[in-house]
């Protein structure tokens, strides 16, 4: 379960709050969806999570099935399975895909002291799930996302996330810039990661997304916090309504 | 007569002012007047001579230093039409001075190996001629890895003669001081020069790349990519300079410096410079210095991978590309290893 307790995270060396006390729960096993108006905090949520530097917790908890988030370098956060897809994915430059893939799965593997993955069980396994999303095998062999689209940029985070196997996953708007298809194909791979001891936050701005993959519980995030949370219909009264009633 | 500013280059000459190598080089450095052992290994069919050094009116005043201190000249000839599987390969060069000739025959093609792997406390300054005869292909490597404390100045001069080919690697890992130059005279319509190199320095290491490209004869063909990293207190150098002549016309040149640095206490001095009177012509230069991406590395750790493993990631990325043109795979390999050997220790 990952469990946040009055979060305050600030940003501009902690000069700006951005959270100001944030409390959530992520029972393993099930999905929560975080909608919210542009700037409320929801991408300093994901990156206050993983552990980007600039993203100041100045109070409060997060553990990840009871153990302490926030004492944690980035890299042993994502080998104790936290994954985030990015809203802005990065590009590596004169690193190709399948070699940053598989040096960080057998990174992830070291650190939680298991046995590498060889290289024919590991080609295997992404050939496959590259055919499964509707990938180019191309795009594997190119530097990481260098020259991708957005949406192959966004393709490209859910195979990782399904290459990887995380416990916990933070998807930070995958769905923008996705046509239909391509929505649906990443909704299919997040259903298909879904399981009894894996959780799920996801990030979005739309409630489209929210038909393909129907979540346990729906939060707003404004003022610094959770303003409110529902099941999965209240995404929809959300997107008529929008958020002026949980504005400050 | 001892090593000081009076027989070497000082900072007052434009061309050294970021290369003091009168100071580096002052106290009892091994080989300051004494000859340079050299070894050359050569593939059948290529010959190895000693032939009498004599002075010429321009001499530089470290090649002043070579005609007193390094006896007669070691000279390669390469006949025409010769190719050979194995590389020409020059050896020793620990300390002391030397004056090294290549002779390219016509349409010949050969591999010339270097590796620079100096004495501790050492000086060594070596010259290389070379000549490209007509449509000569001349695949040069070069490895230099010195001790901290040692100076090196390696200056070759290239003369390309109509089609003839230069296509040159360099990795160089810095030194107390150290300077490879390379001066390329087009003498021939339609010769091709291949420049790239890297350097990778720490500690208090200074690496010079100093190149000089001077073009009189037209569609010349010219590319250049020289990277470089520094990290704790070293520095990094380089000069780089296009001249076209006049007759030099459908000239092609590009010439790239991009630099990134590790540490903010090191240092890069980069001055690169095109100078033009052919009016059709295709020049372009450019210089980056910059520092590892911080959103890319962060990107890594959230995958899992380790700061210190994301770091090495990015920069053998960075500098690796230097070596693509290398067609030698087992080369470029070796090559590729040595960076990262480096990285990993870093
Ligand atoms: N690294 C940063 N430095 C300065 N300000 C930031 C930084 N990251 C986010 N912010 C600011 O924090 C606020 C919340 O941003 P963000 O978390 O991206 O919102 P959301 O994802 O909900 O749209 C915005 O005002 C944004 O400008
Ligand atoms: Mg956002």
């Amino acid at each position: 379960m990952l469990k946040i307790e009055n979060l305050h995270v600030a940003v501009d060396d902690g000069l700006k709050p951005i959270l100001t006390g944030l409390s959530l729960e992520v029972p393993k096993g099930e999905v929560h969806a975080i909608m919210g108006p542009n700037g409320a905090g929801k991408s300093t949520l994901s990156y206050c999570l993983t552990g980007r530097d600039g993203y100041e917790v100045t109070d409060g908890t997060v553990t990840l099935d009871g153990e302490d988030l926030l004492e944690m370098e980035p890299e042993e956060r994502a080998a104790a399975g936290v994954f985030l897809s990015f809203q802005y994915p990065l590009e590596i430059p004169g690193v190709p895909t399948m070699t940053f893939l598989k040096t960080a799965l057998n990174a992830q593997r070291k650190a939680r002291g298991e046995e590498e993955m060889k290289a024919p069980e590991f080609l295997k396994k992404s050939r496959a799930l590259a055919a499964e999303l509707k990938m180019k095998p191309e795009m594997l062999k190119r530097p990481l996302n260098v020259g991708f689209s957005g949406g192959e940029k966004k393709r490209m985070e859910i195979f990782q996330m399904m290459m990887l196997e995380p416990n916990f996953v933070v998807m930070d708007e995958t769905d923008s810039g996705l046509d239909v298809d391509a929505l649906r194909i990443v909704a299919d791979g997040v259903n298909k990661l879904r399981s009894p001891d894996r959780g799920m936050l996801i990030i979005t701005h739309y409630q489209r997304l929210l038909d393909y993959i129907v979540p346990d519980r729906v939060h707003v995030l404004a003022n610094g916090g959770i303003a409110a949370s529902g099941d999965a219909d209240f995404a929809k009264t959300l997107e008529k309504e929008g958020y002026d009633k949980y504005a400050a | 007569m001892p090593l000081s500013a009076s027989n070497l280059p000082t900072r007052r000459d434009e061309a050294w002012k970021w290369t003091d190598v009168s100071r580096a080089a002052a106290g009892d450095l091994r080989g300051a007047e004494a000859a340079a052992p050299v070894q050359i290994f050569v593939p059948q069919g290529v010959t190895v001579t000693r032939v009498d050094a004599t002075p010429a009116a321009n001499d530089t005043s470290l090649q002043k230093l070579a005609l007193q201190y390094a006896g007669q000249i070691w000279a390669i000839e390469v006949p025409d039409g010769f190719t050979a599987e194995q590389p020409i390969q020059i050896e020793g060069l620990t300390q002391g001075h030397a004056q090294i000739t290549l002779t390219l025959g016509t349409g010949a093609k050969v591999q010339l190996v270097e590796h620079y792997d100096g004495d501790a406390n050492a000086f060594v300054n070596s010259h290389l001629n070379v000549k490209l005869s007509a449509d000569a292909v001349l695949d040069r490597v070069t490895v230099q890895t010195d001790p901290e404390d040692c100076v090196r100045i390696a200056t070759t001069h290239v003369t390309a003669w109509a089609n003839a080919e230069l296509v040159q690697h360099t990795l160089a890992f810095g030194g107390k001081l150290s300077r490879l130059e390379t001066r390329f005279a087009g003498m021939g319509k339609a010769v091709k020069a291949t420049m790239n190199g890297a350097y990778l320095l720490d500690a208090a290491r200074h690496c010079d790349m100093t190149s000089y490209v001077d073009l009189a004869c037209p569609d010349g063909l010219i590319r250049q990519s020289v990277k470089g990293v520094t990290a704790d207190k070293s520095r990094g150098v380089f000069q780089g300079k296009f001249h076209v002549r006049r007759p030099a016309q459908h000239t092609d040149a590009e010439m790239r410096h991009d630099a990134m640095m590790l540490s903010d206490t090191s240092e890069i001095r980069s001055k690169p410079e095109l100078e033009i009177y052919a009016d059709d012509v295709a020049c372009a230069h450019g210089n980056t210095i910059g520092a590892l991406d911080e959103s890319a590395l962060f990107y890594m750790r959230q995958r899992g991978i380790p700061l210190a493993q994301a770091r090495a990631m990015l920069t053998e990325a960075f500098l690796g590309s230097v070596f693509d043109t290398l067609d030698d795979e087992v080369m470029r390999e070796s090559l590729l290893d040595k960076l990262r050997g480096w990285l990993k220790d870093d």
